[in-house]
């Protein structure tokens, strides 16, 4: 058992530090890297293109998820007429990033860690090295770029189809109409609420293109190595999302409560 | 001296077909996997009752590689979820009413009912399903399934079915044991951070949730675990195109599951909302 444990604490240190190393790295070329625009503007359109519709359809039924489930919990209490506020208020603070980076991570993370690692294996990273061009500069970065910034967009696009379709949901299966339902918003969300949100949205993004890109930069050994890091991609970003869930969560509430006694982004809101 | 090559004159009439070709072949696709998808689970279920399918072997190694390979992940993930959940529900009963006594109530409802089933079937997966996909499409590009098939072999028989009945059982077990972790995180914050009493918190606890919560979750932990690999092996089974068709095909697997499992899971809530 402690031989176990010291072999998973061992593993899981030698996996942060390594992600660690490979962030360093490309945060060291992001600095010294100009005019490298059209590559990343080009990777923010087809990420975002790819997985808009994804991203539409998982929205609507997360958010319909979520309105039957308050529904039920919030008439034991008689308090529906929270209903809307709360449905919101979980999409904007920790659903929808969560949901969308899941999504990001299976459909945009593990693509771009079978790209790079098919690179690696058939030694055209190397080849890109020979001539003189920084692999990194050349491959991650519009990656890097394009992976954060369409998650954001991403997420303002979910969160718009989200909270329409449970607006829809609400009406229908739980009899608050659109006018109560958008009138408890105010209540539990201001400006403040979204910039938490982006701020989730984009650490998350960098999660996943970090995870993705190292995964893949790092394979070895042929198309069962490709697939190994393509797997590994995909888990160890959930695992690494949920863990930053919980800190930026933390970090978020922070913000909040200083917030409430300066006035910050509160008009009369929170 | 250049060569110059006879272009052909552009027509209406391939205007239209490149048109409609470009629109139907991605549709056709989908419809197409899906079909196969749909088939492949008609003969999972078909293998249910003949005991000669439940090859004990395959399914336990199968059950040892998905259900305690992704026990570590989905303990550590829904730890944290667990604390996440009570801090977020304290600051929304705090901002709307003005006490945090409903703690228990609700964060143990919202628990029992979707955070403890729908995060570990989303690691499942990622976890599970990439893995399937990618094992199965590496087998179908090597012509390893053909062999087996030559060999007299059914692959159903012998790859998907172990794999169904395993993940099944797994999931069921996953979802009790990430309720019951979501559940000890939920309440060591809330007795750690709010000032709550462990028996205070059961005791309110006790009143909203009961065996019909449980049996919910355990129906749809089932399902999940059914869906997973099933469309994990449609997808493996189907692809095509060496090893880039793998990676293609895992890609797709993960996205039309996650997606498949948050559909699944609105009709069954939809059910078991309006019939409890």
């Amino acid at each position: 058992m402690r031989q176990l444990l010291q072999r998973a604490g061992h593993k899981a240190l030698h996996e942060v530090g390594d992600i660690a190393i490979f962030a360093g790295k490309v945060f060291k070329t992001i600095l010294s890297t100009r005019g490298n625009l059209n590559p990343t503007l080009g990777q923010v359109a087809s990420i975002s293109l790819r997985s808009l519709s994804t991203v539409a359809f998982a929205g609507i039924f997360v958010g319909a998820i979520l309105v039957l489930q308050f529904n039920v919990i919030l008439a034991k209490y008689g308090a529906q007429s929270f209903l809307g506020g709360l449905n919101t208020s979980a999409l904007v603070r920790s659903v929808g990033p969560l949901i969308i980076s899941f999504l990001l991570a299976g459909k945009i993370g593990a693509y771009t860690a079978a790209e790079l690692g098919t690179m690696r294996v058939t030694e055209q990273i190397d080849a890109i090295e020979c001539l003189g061009t920084n692999p990194i500069q050349y491959l991650i970065i519009p990656r890097f770029f394009g992976i954060v910034i369409s998650s954001v967009i991403l997420l303002a696009l979910g969160l718009l189809i989200s909270v329409a379709g449970s607006m829809v949901v609400a009406n229908y299966a739980a009899g608050i109409n659109f006018l109560e339902f958008a009138s408890s918003i105010p209540k539990f969300i201001s400006i403040g609420t979204f910039f938490g949100g982006m701020f989730k949205s984009i650490t998350y993004g960098t999660i996943v293109a970090l995870v993705a890109c190292h995964k893949g930069y790092s394979a070895s050994g042929g198309a069962r190595g490709v697939g190994k890091a393509v797997t590994m991609a995909a888990v160890y970003t959930n695992l690494y999302i949920v863990i930053a869930n919980y800190l930026t969560s933390e970090i978020i509430q922070l913000v909040e409560t200083w917030s409430k006694y300066f006035h910050f982004f509160s008009e009369g809101g929170i | 001296m250049s060569i110059q090559l006879a272009t052909p004159k552009p027509s209406w009439h391939d205007f239209w077909h490149d048109l409609l070709h470009k629109l139907g072949s991605p549709l056709h696709d989908i419809a197409s996997t899906w079909w196969g998808i749909s088939i492949l689970l008609g003969q999972t279920f078909a293998r249910l009752p003949r005991p000669s399918c439940w090859r004990r072997e395959e399914i336990s190694q199968a059950i040892v590689s998905s259900g305690i390979g992704s026990l570590p992940i989905v303990v550590i993930s829904t730890a944290f979820a667990g604390i996440v959940i009570t801090n977020e529900i304290a600051w929304h009963m705090d901002t709307a009413l003005h006490t945090v006594a409903m703690i228990p109530g609700f964060t143990g409802q919202f628990i029992l009912r979707e955070l403890g089933i729908a995060i570990p079937a989303l690691l499942l997966v990622s976890k599970v399903g990439a893995a399937t996909t990618a094992e199965i499409g590496s087998m179908k590009v090597t012509e390893q399934i053909d062999a087996l098939k030559l060999l007299g072999i059914d692959p159903i028989t012998y790859l998907v079915f172990p794999r169904f009945v395993a993940s099944m059982i797994s999931g069921a077990c996953l979802t009790l044991i990430s309720i019951a972790v979501t559940l000890i995180c939920a309440v060591g914050m809330a007795v750690l951070r709010y000032n709550f009493s462990i028996l205070e918190y059961l005791n309110a606890l006790r009143h909203f949730i009961g065996m019909g919560d449980v049996f919910c979750a355990i129906v749809k932990g089932t399902v999940f675990g059914a869906i997973i690999p099933v469309i994990a092996c449609g997808y493996g089974l189907q692809c095509k195109g060496g090893a880039e068709g793998v990676g293609t095909a895992t890609t797709n697997s993960v996205v039309s599951a996650t997606i498949t499992v948050i559909l699944l899971d609105f009709i069954l809530t939809y059910l078991f909302t309006s019939v409890l």
